[in-house]
């Protein structure tokens, strides 16, 4: 029974590690765009230390511990299916669905700031095309719905597909911003950790108005593993993306913003003062000072494709927990259908670019300010458990497991969890106040959904016996879905 | 865990809430009566000012609180909800946020969070699950590759 819940009508695709390795690139960094406005609120000393120690009690624990799980819930849903197996049905919905809330908004943001980009250097794209009461529709929108449509339909058309769009993006993205790197490490001036701080910001201060964004910057890493049911040896390709991934995103994020002051400073030693996203000095204005107007059009097409990049990937992993959650009868029928030919969740996968095509064309910066909250207690649901799988089912063999004793493992997740509570406090009420609304909003949906759908056991996730597993599992192998 | 349980423990956080909201009303109102911008969404009353959204909704939560004893789902729904409006009340401030309001929500947002989630046990328990796969969960035709 369990397998043909999980699984069944899912196409498992053989993906090779270097695109694993995209995946994981794409859903954590994808360049370095955003870092801007660290640099300008913590001070470019104070970012670069941020850069090099944040990763250590932040996205290294998470990036270790998604590897863990991954390794030993090897199933589709990721995130959604470990938390069912540590904390049973409520928690993994609570999870489920405050990850899926918040990437549904948090998707729609990279095609909006795509077509800001876009905007700041064609401002024709907001001429009206048509008028609609108050709302008009522009060439904005329609760029942003086909952008949204054309992902859409890559994503339902399978792993392999959005595998190869994704490679292709990142290499538009990193040779412009590699060109960037080296030519701004050679040519600007200034050493870049200093100043530490902004001038006359204290340490506290500097921390909490760059903490949001870093934390942001550095989140992503259990996203590839709610594709774990379309993948091939899920437990041993996405562990092994993660190790080479972590390395990776923090040398791209160092050398960049490591050249990006360097740049800045061309135009004057505070020069970095300015840098934040969106009109001040961001990388594509810094490449107009270090290269003119032809590196900054590269450096505006990588930022495009950035978050494009981030669109298409979220699009991906954002939309999978919302299938298994109707798989389990916790979410309307629809959202669990697959399609029969590509193996798809094709429903879900319609279901997320419908809504991020429709949010693109509103104003809804309020509800970003809830993403970040959002995410950090499914973060804290994931850290509780693997501690709780690691007390309760250690002999569970795992393919991939943190070199640490569990009460090692217990400190070292600690900090992220400590982290996650200290930030929703430091943050600005801003984000207090959406992300405690948006939390409240987990146990309405859980308690309307269950007297709904009711759900239905799954005594394999949830670590006990495995009765009438062998016919139930024979039934889903006989219907065609699933390979081993 | 007891269903029956979990439902009482939900319906003592709901009320729980409840009286909190309404202590906090009378809190504010006992410093500054007409405490908080009487207004909500354009529509300006003085029955809208931060204490009497506080005390109504605290009100709303106490009976939502009771009807969890009957009706655990519905009652904690009642809660929760009734904490999403006064959290949107404190936002809704014409200064986008309002920090000394959201300070009284504080505890009412926890206890109904509470509610909620001793509801969910309950219901967790008390709901049959359904062990069939959905009727639209169809099988691909082809397999990987």
């Amino acid at each position: 029974m369990t397998e043909v819940l999980r699984n069944a009508g899912l196409k498992r695709v053989r993906m090779r590690l270097i695109t694993a390795v995209v995946f994981v690139f794409t859903l954590t960094c994808s360049g370095a765009f955003g870092m801007e406005d660290v640099i300008s609120s913590s001070g470019p000393g104070l970012t670069l230390l941020m850069i090099l120690i944040l990763p250590l009690v932040w996205s290294v624990p998470m990036a270790f511990v998604a590897s863990e799980l991954g390794a030993m819930v090897p199933e589709a849903g990721g995130l959604y299916r470990w938390i069912r197996r540590g904390m049973g049905e409520y928690w993994s919905f609570q999870g489920g669905w405050w990850w899926t809330l918040s990437l549904y908004v948090d998707s729609a943001v990279y095609v909006a700031l795509a077509l800001d980009y876009l905007g700041a250097k064609y401002p024709v794209t907001d001429d009206t095309l048509l008028a609609l009461g108050s709302w008009g529709f522009t060439w904005r929108s329609l760029i942003g719905i086909c952008v949204v449509a054309a992902f859409t339909f890559i994503n339902i058309r399978g792993l392999e597909l959005t595998g190869w769009s994704l490679s292709i993006i990142q290499v538009g993205v990193m040779v412009p911003l590699l060109v960037f790197t080296v030519w701004g490490i050679a040519v600007g001036g200034g050493n870049s950790f200093s100043p530490i701080l902004p001038q006359g910001e204290s340490v506290l201060t500097s921390l909490s108005l760059g903490l949001a964004i870093m934390m942001w910057m550095y989140a992503g890493w259990e996203s590839m593993s709610t594709l774990s049911g379309e993948i091939q040896n899920p437990q041993k390709v996405i562990p092994r993306a993660l190790m080479i991934g972590t390395p990776l995103v923090i040398a791209t994020y160092l050398v960049t913003v490591y050249a990006a002051v360097r740049v800045a400073r061309l135009d004057g030693a505070d020069n970095w003062t300015n840098m934040w996203t969106g009109g001040g000095v961001d990388f594509v204005a810094a490449a107009q000072i270090l290269g003119g107007g032809v590196l900054a059009y590269l450096l505006l097409l990588s930022a495009i494709l950035s978050n494009i990049g981030l669109y298409a990937g979220y699009l991906a992993t954002g939309s999978r927990p919302a299938y298994q959650m109707s798989r389990d009868r916790l979410f309307p029928g629809f959202f669990g259908r697959t399609h029969a030919r590509w193996g798809t969740p094709w429903m879900a996968i319609l279901v997320m670019g419908a809504v991020n095509a429709v949010l693109i064309n509103f104003n809804f910066s309020a509800l970003i300010t809830i993403d970040v909250f959002l995410l950090m207690f499914p973060y804290v649901l994931i850290f509780l458990t693997v501690m709780i799988l690691r007390v309760r089912e250690p002999e569970v063999p795992r393919s991939f497991r943190v070199p640490l004793p569990t009460w090692a493992l217990g400190l070292w997740v600690a900090c992220p969890i400590a982290i996650a509570i200290i930030a929703l406090f430091v943050n600005g009420t801003d984000w207090m106040i959406g992300g405690l609304i948006g939390i409240l909003t987990g146990p309405v949906a859980y308690l309307v959904f269950k007297n709904v759908y009711k759900g239905t056991t799954d005594r394999a996730l949830e670590g006990s016996e495995l009765k009438g597993e062998g016919a139930a599992g024979r039934a889903g192998r006989g219907a065609g879905g699933v390979q081993a | 865990m007891n269903g029956q349980r979990m439902a009482r423990y939900a319906a003592v956080a709901g009320v729980l809430a409840g009286f909190a909201a309404i202590a906090g009303g009378l809190s504010a109102h006992a410093m500054q009566p007409l405490f908080g911008t009487a207004r909500f969404f354009g529509i300006a009353s003085d029955l809208l000012s931060g204490v009497h959204v506080l005390v109504g909704l605290g009100a709303l939560m106490v009976a939502g609180g009771l009807i969890t004893l009957k009706w655990p789902s519905v009652g904690a729904i009642i809660v929760c909800v009734a904490a999403m409006i006064g959290l949107t009340y404190t936002n809704d401030r014409g200064q986008y946020r309002w920090v000394p309001l959201l300070y009284y929500w504080g505890a009412p947002w926890v206890c109904a969070w509470l509610a909620g989630i001793f509801a969910g046990y309950s219901a967790y328990q008390r709901v049959p699950q359904v062990d069939e796969p959905p009727a639209d969960a169809r099988p691909a035709q082809g397999t990987g590759g």
